[in-house]
């Protein structure tokens, strides 16, 4: 069976119907909101709820259908009386010796971090009975805030992956730990003889003062060793924009707190994950609805996280953000508020020419700029040139956000390597190249793959005599290279690090590694000739790094940070001169043939590191909502132009080299360019991450890493189904996700309160107001930013199933919440909003009239309970609930876990099994493990105790969960709140919960 | 020519038609009883273990307390399984050399864990808190016997969920002052409905039948 391909003109089911559908001007909410092109277009009608095909067994002849019939009736046979039964003697094993810290059926949490691109993030980890099961932030570290991303949570599947590699290799054979130790030290002996000549390092960033003195020693002991750093997704831009601009490389690091108007040139700062997790959370506490609420702004090629919260966009050519940024500089000398820019805006002046709308969009950013002053910020992202940088730090110095005394914007020393673009990549190739390395020690993030395709890391390791490779999984780097070493996961070894503000962090192991591995430390200290634990480094740097050592290591370890190890902040003058200096040297390429290149990080996989975490790959990218695949992303008219649609396969060909791809069509991208986004198309041992997407890095040149000019596309006249969930689980054309002008606010306050409380009903409502909680959630859609950090923290917390491309295809992805995202305007340049919907438990279920078994019934409290036990899978449920947050466990999805994969299970959850329905359950096992807690202390639970795994992943803080029984908790404020609707209220199934209204903060000028 | 089927034979007819409906009625009613019954439950079926643990011996004897073994019945979902080190607690210097504890030293020494058979084994989807029970006044004896009178301990109630409701929708004459919990032999002084019903009230006994109390 082969369902319909999923192209705008093959999924018309049903005419397209835009009268009594609440679509079209009838629409009771006033806008119209539209998912996907196609629905846009009306050709997505009312339809069946899964796409043809979901209910069927994949590809099963007569053959195989007639040997499953008879499985299937002697499995029933033995079914039947084996549920009679009683279930197998099991064995209960108690503790050798109970460690003290631990209650067996409680759990732990230990503080850690993770390090990622040289900034370490604080976490919290949920240990049950010496298992990590979930991963969540710390909320005293100053990065996380106690919110943690989707990299950060799904790193615990990393842990667990069976494909991990395991075995120490020499050539491909199978050595032990001793032999590679003596390979080392017989290295280092001949390495010294030559003071190091020969030895090349290439190296994982790492603000770890525990790897850097490493590397320090190691270079007091051969210093002629060459040593480099490289990140696929390196940051070096803004560090060298900083050189420009202040003439030493320096971090800038924003408080969001004060801002007022913001301005994001291609930097997509509320991306879930590090630092950025504090800058979501002190972003949106400056967008309360109100006078004092900030205006973002966001140029940017493809629309991203910041792109999607933002009050106006403005898609642009990643090479024209540079344009833009020049213009801007010259409307902000023209407005007379920054007469210290002037030599900027002679340096911009030749190239200062933008088109019409642009034009306008600057126009008024500018001026707004101007009156916010201190308020303002400019932002530049990695992508862009260091000229942008420097000219962002500019002109923040010169509207004030970037000095005084509490600056918005200001500067530290780096806490990791800055040098890890692409130039110390060709500088390594170059020498490799020419045959000057004798050995080479790699703990970078597999260069061979992720390098850039010129410089053909990958042919180059294996000419070098002898060469060490430390990583995760047997990767694409792994072949090339003599020595594979398997590394320790960040939860199974010692380390440290530094967050963003320069405060170290400490990394704890959560558990004995699963396989023997090394950590980097421990591969350092071999070739400096004192190989040790990494344990013993880790403490016998810190012991000679604070006097407090001895005292204070457990507090260290408790907290997961030392306090008061910050990095001083300052603002310094930028240079001018040497800023209008680059400005002019960054030439820009005037209008070049052929379409723009643009590359950009995955969401989802980052540079690729994370390919095999079956949770991120299944997870719909938070734009595209693209699962299992990458693709290659182009506007609608862009693909019009080209004759392309959704999942036509493509041949993409720049500067010689080509690679396969499928294209999908992205909203709000800019025109004339394609966004490919890495890390895709592994080729390694990594089982999970085969098959997904196609490799861009095959396309990435050295000496253009983000954007360039030439890119041509040839169709193949062949298809990829890519699983795109945007039009998964419709609500029929019901504009659910509100959102409103700020000044529109007080006129529709009587229009929204049509649109919660009760309506008149036949039935009896239940009186919840004698029990003791009446458990209720609160989304604010103005906080809200679709990043999906909650959609993996349920998937952790809950147990949900991967179930695999093919399956999300066909509508059967089990995650409990999902993040819808709705449009509004034109294709090329819409809102976007984004809106997390999972079970909303009304208080008049429709799903719950419709159980022929009672599975699905009210608690007393008002919860919405899914009993697996009852449920014999009818799926009337489902088609009863208008949200369409029901599951349906179509396969047997936990059977075939690894041994390792279930210690990940969070044991407080059933595994449900084949045939049965499930639902978002409001954490119900966190809510009566809190209950009992409370209880047994004889006290009830307070306000704020109990946090759903959603709520408490959030980084914005988008999510309260609470009982609305207690008129003064969180959650009774924003139900009580003005901007609250009840979604598809018109039925009268009294959801708990409710959404507040998003709210923009539209500048008058741009309309 | 007399008749086809004889005047017998309208008896006979009832009499079949009367066990084709009462058969399968019969085999149902068998199998409501057998799921019902110790074959099924479990109960009243001692379990033999690897160390010949007498709790007659340790609790009616000695007058050790349930809790000093089952360490986290008060603060965790599971009462817990003594540690090898707790049975050593005692046995290093008590009965040293027996060689029914010789599984236990050997356990002991060679850091292996002993390997318990499981007497009460509820559902996986059942998710039954001790802590909570004990703490509003289940003794221990409610639900799992006299453990005090078991050579070899074995399940005393069904365990089933028509067992836990039993409780959980009336609960007071199950209840006792949560300081005697642990006793195996209490009585109420007095009438248990009365004395449940002050407790209920004293301890803010509030016995849920919601799906989810149990089932997550």
């Amino acid at each position: 069976m082969t369902p319909p391909p999923e192209s705008l003109s093959a999924r018309t089911i049903v005419p397209p119907s835009r009268s009594s559908t609440g679509h079209g001007e009838a629409s009771p909410y006033g806008r119209e909101y539209w998912r996907s092109l196609a629905e846009r277009e009306g050709l997505l009608g009312a339809g069946p709820e899964f796409p043809e095909g979901a209910e069927e067994l994949t590809s099963v002849d007569r053959r195989d259908f007639f040997r499953l019939l008879g499985a299937s009736l002697a499995l029933a046979g033995a079914g039947g009386l084996s549920s009679c039964t009683r279930p197998p003697a099991t064995k209960v094993v108690p503790y050798h010796r109970v460690p003290p810290e631990l209650t067996p059926g409680n759990a732990l949490h230990f503080a850690t971090a993770m390090p990622l691109g040289g900034v370490a993030t604080g976490l919290l980890v949920t240990s049950r009975e010496g298992r990590p099961v979930k991963v969540e932030g710390n909320p005293e570290h100053p990065d996380s805030l106690g919110a943690a991303g989707i990299l950060e949570q799904a790193h615990l599947l990393g842990l667990y992956d069976p494909h991990r590699a395991r075995q120490l290799k020499q050539r491909g054979s199978p050595v032990g730990k001793e032999h590679l130790l003596e390979a080392l030290t017989m290295r280092a002996a001949r390495l010294q003889e030559r003071r190091g000549e020969g030895l090349y390092l290439l190296l994982e960033p790492t603000s770890s003062p525990l790897l850097q003195s490493l590397r320090e020693r190691l270079l007091r002991r051969f210093p002629k060793a060459r040593v480099f750093a490289t990140s696929p997704l390196s940051e070096a831009n803004r560090a060298e924009g900083a050189r420009i601009a202040f003439g030493r490389p320096l971090q800038p690091r924003q408080d969001f707190r004060g801002a007022k108007v913001v301005l994001s040139l291609d930097e997509d700062f509320l991306e879930p994950r590090g630092q950025k997790l504090s800058y979501a959370r002190h972003f949106f506490e400056t967008r309360e609805p109100g006078a004092g609420m900030s205006r973002l702004y966001v140029v940017e090629p493809s629309l991203t996280i910041t792109g999607m919260s933002a009050d106006h966009r403005l898609p642009a050519r990643g090479s024209d953000v540079q344009r833009l940024a020049y213009a801007l500089v010259r409307r902000l000398t023209g407005l007379g508020v920054a007469p210290a820019l002037e030599p900027l805006s002679q340096a911009a002046k030749s190239f200062a020419a933008t088109p019409g709308k642009a034009h306008r969009f600057i126009d008024a950013a500018g001026a707004d700029l101007a009156r916010a002053k201190e308020g303002a910020m400019l932002l530049a992202g990695p992508r862009q040139p260091p000229a942008v940088h420097a000219l962002a730090a500019a002109v923040n110095y010169a509207l004030g956000s970037a000095r005084g005394s509490s600056p918005l914007v200001r500067y530290l020393s780096p806490p990791a390597e800055v040098e890890t673009g692409p130039s110390a990549l060709r500088e390594l190739a170059a020498d490799l190249r020419a045959g000057r390395a004798d050995t080479l020690l790699v703990t970078a993030a597999n260069p061979a793959y992720a390098g850039f395709a010129d410089l053909e890391l990958g042919r180059l390791f294996r000419e070098v005599p002898e060469s060490f490779y430390l990583s995760l999984y047997e990767d694409e780097t792994a072949p090339s290279c003599s020595f594979f070493v398997p590394a320790l996961h960040p939860l199974e070894s010692w380390g440290d690090g530094r967050a963003s503000d320069g405060t170290v962090s400490l990394i704890q192991p959560l558990v004995e590694p699963l396989a023997p591995g090394f950590s980097e430390a421990e591969l350092l200290s071999a070739l400096i000739g004192a190989p040790a634990p990494t344990y013993q480094l880790l403490r016998e740097h810190w012991r000679a790094a604070r006097e407090d050592f001895e005292r204070s290591w457990e507090e260290w370890l408790r907290e997961g940070f030392i306090q008061g190890t910050a990095a001083e902040a300052s603002a310094p003058e930028p240079k001018l001169e040497r800023v209008a200096e680059a400005m002019r040297e960054a030439a820009i390429r005037p209008e070049e043939g052929g379409l723009e290149v643009a590359f950009a990080g995955d969401y989802k996989v980052h540079d690729g590191r994370f390919a095999n975490n079956p949770w991120l790959q299944e997870l719909p990218d938070p734009i595209t909502k693209l699962s299992w695949d990458n693709a290659a992303l182009l506007s609608p008219r862009t693909a019009e132009e080209l004759g392309l649609e959704t999942g036509e396969l493509v041949r993409l060909s720049y500067r010689g080299r080509s690679v396969e791809a499928a294209v999908c069509l992205a909203i709000g991208h800019a025109e004339g360019t394609v966004t490919l986004p890495l890390g895709y198309g592994r080729s390694g041992a990594e089982r999970t991450a085969k098959g997904a997407g196609f490799d861009a890095y095959l396309l990435r040149p050295s000496d253009a890493p983000w954007f360039g000019y030439g890119l041509s596309v040839e169709r193949l006249g062949r298809r990829r189904e890519l699983a795109i969930t945007q039009e998964h689980w419709g609500m029929e054309q019901r504009p659910l996700a509100l959102e409103l002008a700020l000044g529109e606010l007080g006129k529709a306050e009587e229009r929204l309160s049509k649109l919660r409380g009760a309506e008149a009903t036949l039935h009896q409502p239940v009186d919840y107001s004698g029990e003791p909680y009446r458990w209720a959630m609160a989304v604010d859609l103005n906080r809200c930013t679709g990043c999906s950090a909650c959609v993996v923290a349920c998937q952790a917390e809950n147990n949900i199933p991967v179930v695999g491309r093919d399956n999300v295809r066909k509508s059967r992805e089990m995650h409990w919440l999902r993040v819808d995202r709705y449009f509004e305007g034109e294709p090329d340049s819409p809102r976007a909003i984004a809106q997390p919907l999972a079970c909303v438990h009304c208080e008049a279920a429709p799903c719950e009239y419709v159980c022929p078994v009672n599975a699905t019934v009210h608690s007393d409290e008002g919860l919405n309970e899914m009993v697996y036990n009852r449920c014999i899978g009818t799926r009337y449920c489902s088609n009863n609930c208008p949200y369409k947050v029901r599951r349906f466990n179509y396969l047997h999805y936990n059977r075939e876990k690894s041994p390792t994969e279930r210690l990940a299970m969070n044991p407080d959850v059933t595994v449900r099994a084949r045939g049965v329905m499930e639902k978002c359950t409001y954490c119900v096992q966190r809510i009566e493990r809190k209950r009992i807690e409370a209880r047994v202390e004889g006290r009830s639970i307070r306000d704020g105790e109990l946090r759903t795994a959603c709520q408490q992943a959030c980084p914005s803080q988008a999510i309260v969960f609470g009982s609305l029984n207690d008129p003064t908790s969180r959650v009774s404020e924003l139900h009580r709140d003005g901007r609250r609707f009840d979604l598809l209220h018109e039925l009268g199934t009294r959801p708990r919960t409710a959404y507040l209204v998003r709210v923009r903060n539209p500048n008058p000028e741009l309309g | 020519m007399g008749a086809l089927f004889p005047r017998w034979t309208n008896s006979f007819s009832r009499a079949a038609g009367a066990v084709v409906l009462a058969t399968p009625a019969a085999a149902i009613a068998g199998l409501m009883l057998y799921v019902r019954s110790p074959l099924n439950t479990g109960e009243r079926n001692p379990v033999g273990q690897p160390v010949q643990f007498d709790h007659r011996h340790h609790t009616a004897d000695e007058g050790i307390d349930c809790r000093y073994c089952h360490s986290t019945a008060e603060t965790s979902p599971h009462a817990g399984l003594p540690s090898t080190a707790t049975c050593m607690g005692c046995h290093a210097q008590l009965w040293n050399k027996s060689p029914k504890l010789e599984p236990v030293r050997a356990a002991y020494f060679s850091g292996q864990a002993i390997r318990w058979n499981r007497v009460h084994d509820l559902p996986d989807h059942v998710y039954f808190n001790h802590s909570i029970h004990l703490a509003k006044g289940v003794g221990c004896a409610v639900c799992h016997g006299r453990v005090d009178q078991m050579a070899q301990v074995q399940q005393a109630v069904s365990n089933q969920m028509a067992f836990c409701l039993e409780c959980h929708r009336n609960p007071a004459p199950y209840l006792r002052p949560p300081e005697k919990v642990a006793e195996m032999d209490w009585q109420p002084n007095r009438d248990p409905e009365e004395l449940g019903r002050e407790l209920m009230q004293k301890l803010d006994v509030r016995a849920r039948t919601s799906c989810t109390a149990c089932h997550r």
